[in-house]
């Protein structure tokens, strides 16, 4: 019922779920435009991103997805929408020719206290959590990412400047958390192009989640700038070091690129959930329901069902919203089929412990509420 | 009335234009007509290309909204709802005031000669110039046979700027360093793929190839061996002579015949592979539409081919047939071809040349008559497949009125063009582009003639724009390796 707390619900194996972002209508894209150019008001487009955001909420819960996002439709993009938002990082130019494009920015000296800092992430939940009984996963940029987009002129080394963002999110996390929300994730979409910095960005990462009584999950992706890859690569980077980061998902893209990177889960011992990227976000073909099943089997040959998470590669912003539909229902009628052959005990709910689980096995409120019934 | 002089650097100098000479015999025209002169605007180009499909003196209509395709002029309001379009460069010794008045008379239907249609009104995209066009580029050897003329020595300077050796060694120390980067990180991939699309007679190639030996040996590396230069080309003909003249590095290149508009169907097997796509003076040759801003409202621009009478009474007096055959006549010859014409229809054509003479003609004579359809709803023009008129809207809004060109064609190959690239990619473009939309107040930038093809400028804004949605960021520079030639370097690379 909207405005009040979602009702505690169990959770299947092989939950589905979203990565982040949803498709974008041109529209909207011109709207947003109009207001970084002056043109709308920002009253206009708060009114316009709400009613944005249950549209897609609605989409998500038709299709059947059991962990839903607010479809980070308020947001211009993955980087911006935080860091214009952190007193002490200044914005070159607050005009912007197509509100997609990235901010130049800079930090010129020490990120004032986090404490101060509220970048407004738990009043977004609070709205998405309005407007949905389903559980929410709610998805931002980490401090490694955010640094790539800032010229660093107030700290010594660049380390330092990706460990204060991550004090700031960690505060910003609290408050996620006190509003309610139990599901975060970390999108790191610059890692891979850093393959050399991974143990800095897992090092913050655990300073992003310290403290904070949620699940925690990682995304890790080759970027999904204007639907493109921004490197090329494989998984073999993320690992040893992944094993230290402080979370109980690791949300990996495998549509795109095949699915051989799953033997990295086996060969270094991943032994929390994995989010199976199922679906290409990069081409508007959709596919088959068997195709996603044949996906999920074969990570189960390496992933046992209580942790195994369905997803898309990557957030489906760039997605006509009819095939973001349409993806997103086969994935679910892909992921029901696989259900249908688990065991009976393993496809109907999940033991206490499965793919939503927090890493330190508290009981982290309303996800595990929900996946143990 | 509204008078619009759009070639203004023509004003001035020894040379300078005498435009109140050209205009007065046309307002005495316009003055003992009936028309409405209050709704009327007047453009005046100067049209550069000495084969065109204008007259001297054209009269359009611009429709009111609610107006179809083929529907009848409604009374809706507009600000104008007639053009009156000179070129000026024409307007020299001339009974001008007779041409406008017999202008003025094709557009009331009065004529005392009727023009012989080719078409009825239909988006410029989907004329037959373009069927002409693809003929052209299908049986070029007959063509060159025929005039004597190679397709190459007919661009301005005789030669391509493909084979500017300078450019091309400055394009593979550029790419040489991106591999030498990318090595670096054990993050090169075995297979190096480059494309051509349009390869012309392979001399761009050939000179990439052989220059690429000389400057992997200068600077003693082995990419060579990974190398894959991929040729397409519309043309088999073209293809054929290309494959020949890249014998020598016959191992490393492989050929495709495609469709410049969409190279994924046949290459989609190298999404985010291909480093260099390299395409030379192909998208001024690819089917264009053109929008217009009018008094605050938008327009397509929409055409209709035919030949004026005399012409065609002629062409249809030397090839055994009668005005009302003709049409039907020169369409059979765009779907045959003129070889399989002349063996169809021996009584017309006695051998594959005269069926050549036969399209020549005919494609001399070729005009475009032309009228302004509204444009209501950008969203719901498509530029490309892929690709919505809102693209359109902040050129088209940039402040008072425009008429531009939308390149449909090169648009459709650019977007199609750009997931082959490698993140590390480059797409790099030799072409006619407008780099300005201001210029397309002060000049003409087509349809013109180009021997047996169609040439237009392209709208460099536009793609610019478009690759910027796309995360691309494009920039225009002036070919630097020859002096005075209007050709401009496009480079297109992921930006962020």
């Amino acid at each position: 019922m909207p405005g009040h707390a979602a009702a505690p619900q169990s959770l299947p194996y092989l939950p589905t779920t979203v990565v982040g972002s949803y498709s974008v209508p041109e529209w909207l894209d011109r709207l947003k435009t109009d207001y970084y150019q002056n043109r709308l008001s920002k009253q206009h487009l708060s009114e316009i991103c709400d009613a944005c955001i249950k549209a897609a909420l609605k989409d998500q819960e038709l299709t059947g997805i059991d962990v839903v996002s607010d479809g980070e439709l308020r947001r211009d993009n993955d980087i911006d929408y935080l860091l214009a938002r952190i007193p002490g990082i200044q914005v070159m130019s607050a005009t912007k020719a197509y509100y997609y494009d990235y901010y130049e920015t800079v930090v010129t000296n020490a990120l004032p206290s986090h404490d101060t800092i509220a970048l407004g992430l738990a009043e977004d939940f609070s709205f998405t959590r309005a407007h949905t009984d389903r559980p929410i996963k709610f998805s931002f940029t980490g401090p490694f990412s955010l640094s790539r987009r800032v010229r660093n002129d107030a700290y010594p080394n660049t380390a330092d400047l990706v460990l204060a963002l991550a004090e700031v999110l960690n505060a910003e996390a609290h408050r996620l958390a006190a509003a309610g929300a139990t599901l975060m994730q970390i999108d790191e979409p610059f890692l891979a192009g850093y393959p050399d910095e991974v143990s800095v960005a897992i090092e913050a990462i655990n300073v992003v989640t310290k403290g904070v009584d949620a699940t925690w999950g990682l995304h890790v992706c080759y970027g999904n700038r204007y639907a493109r890859p921004s490197w090329e690569g494989h998984y073999d980077f993320l690992f040893p070091a992944v094993i230290d980061a402080n979370v109980d998902q690791l949300i990996l893209e495998f549509a795109r690129k095949g699915y051989d990177d799953l033997q990295l889960i086996q060969r270094f011992g991943w032994d929390r959930a994995l989010g199976l990227g199922v679906i290409d976000v990069k081409t508007e073909d959709v596919e088959t329901p068997d195709l996603i099943a044949a996906r999920i089997r074969r990570a189960l040959d390496v992933v046992p069902p209580e942790r195994l998470i369905v997803n898309p590669d990557c957030g489906l912003r760039h997605l006509p919203a009819d095939v973001a539909r349409a993806k997103l229902k086969a994935m679910v009628e892909g992921t029901a089929a696989v259900r249908q052959e688990l065991p009976r005990d393993e496809g109907a709910a999940p033991a206490a412990g499965g793919a939503l689980h927090s890493v330190n096995g508290d009981t982290h409120g309303e996800m595990i509420d929900e996946a143990t019934g | 009335m509204f008078v619009d002089v759009r070639p203004t650097s023509r004003l001035r100098g020894a040379k300078a234009l005498d435009v109140t000479t050209s205009l007065h015999p046309i307002f005495q025209a316009l003055c003992e007509d009936t028309l409405d002169l209050s709704r009327l605007r007047m453009v005046c180009d100067w049209v550069q290309y000495r084969k065109n499909f204008r007259e001297v003196i054209d009269v359009r209509a611009i429709l009111p909204a609610g107006a179809t395709l083929d529907g009848v002029v409604g009374t809706g309001a507009t600000d104008d709802d007639i053009e009156v379009a000179i070129d000026l460069r024409r307007c020299a010794d001339v009974a001008l005031k007779d041409i406008a008045h017999a202008a003025i008379g094709q557009y009331h239907g009065s004529g005392s000669e009727p023009r012989v249609f080719l078409e009825s009104w239909r988006p410029t995209t989907q004329s037959c110039i373009w069927e002409f066009n693809r003929l052209y580029w299908q049986a070029l050897d007959l063509w060159e046979e025929a005039t004597g003329q190679m397709y190459e020595s007919a661009l301005p300077g005789g030669s391509s700027d493909a084979r500017n050796t300078e450019a091309v060694r400055e394009l593979l120390r550029d790419l040489f360093a991106i591999w030498d980067q990318l090595a670096a990180r054990n993050a090169l991939p075995e297979e190096l793929y480059v494309i051509e699309l349009g390869v012309g007679n392979g001399n761009q190639a050939k000179t990439f190839l052989d220059e690429f030996l000389i400057v992997e040996a200068a600077q003693d590396r082995d990419y060579y061996r990974r190398l894959h230069y991929l040729m397409c080309d519309y043309s088999p003909h073209v293809l054929q002579l290309a494959r020949k003249a890249v014998a020598a590095h016959s191992g490393h290149v492989s050929s495709f015949v495609l469709d410049a508009t969409q190279p994924t169907t046949s290459l989609g097997f190298l999404k985010y592979k291909v480093f260099l796509i390299y395409v030379s003076n192909v998208y001024d040759n690819l089917p264009a539409d053109e929008v217009a801003r009018l008094g605050g409202r938008s327009y397509r621009v929409e055409t209709r081919a035919y030949l004026p009478a005399a012409e065609a009474r002629s062409i249809a007096s030397d090839f055994s047939t009668d005005l009302k055959a003709l049409p039907e006549l020169i369409h059979k010859l765009l779907r045959l071809g003129p070889a399989l014409l002349a063996e169809a229809l021996p009584a017309h054509f006695g051998k594959a040349s005269d069926a050549v003479e036969f399209w020549s003609r005919v494609w001399t004579g070729l005009r475009l008559t032309e009228r302004y359809a509204p444009l209501v709803g950008l969203d719901l023009y498509r530029i490309a497949p892929s690709v919505s008129g809102e693209m359109l809207r902040p050129l088209l809004e940039s402040g008072g009125d425009i008429r531009m060109h939308v390149n449909n064609g090169a648009v459709a190959s650019f977007v199609d063009t750009l997931p082959l690239l490698h993140p590390y990619g480059r797409l790099l473009n030799h072409d006619l582009f407008v780099t300005d939309t201001h210029r397309y107040r002060t000049g003409f930038l087509g349809p013109g003639k180009y021997e047996g093809s169609v040439v237009n400028w392209i709208n460099g804004p536009l793609l610019q724009h478009i690759g910027s949605r796309k995360g691309f960021d494009v920039q225009y520079q002036p070919f630097r390796h020859r002096k005075g030639t209007n050709i401009v370097t496009m480079t297109a690379q992921v930006r962020d």
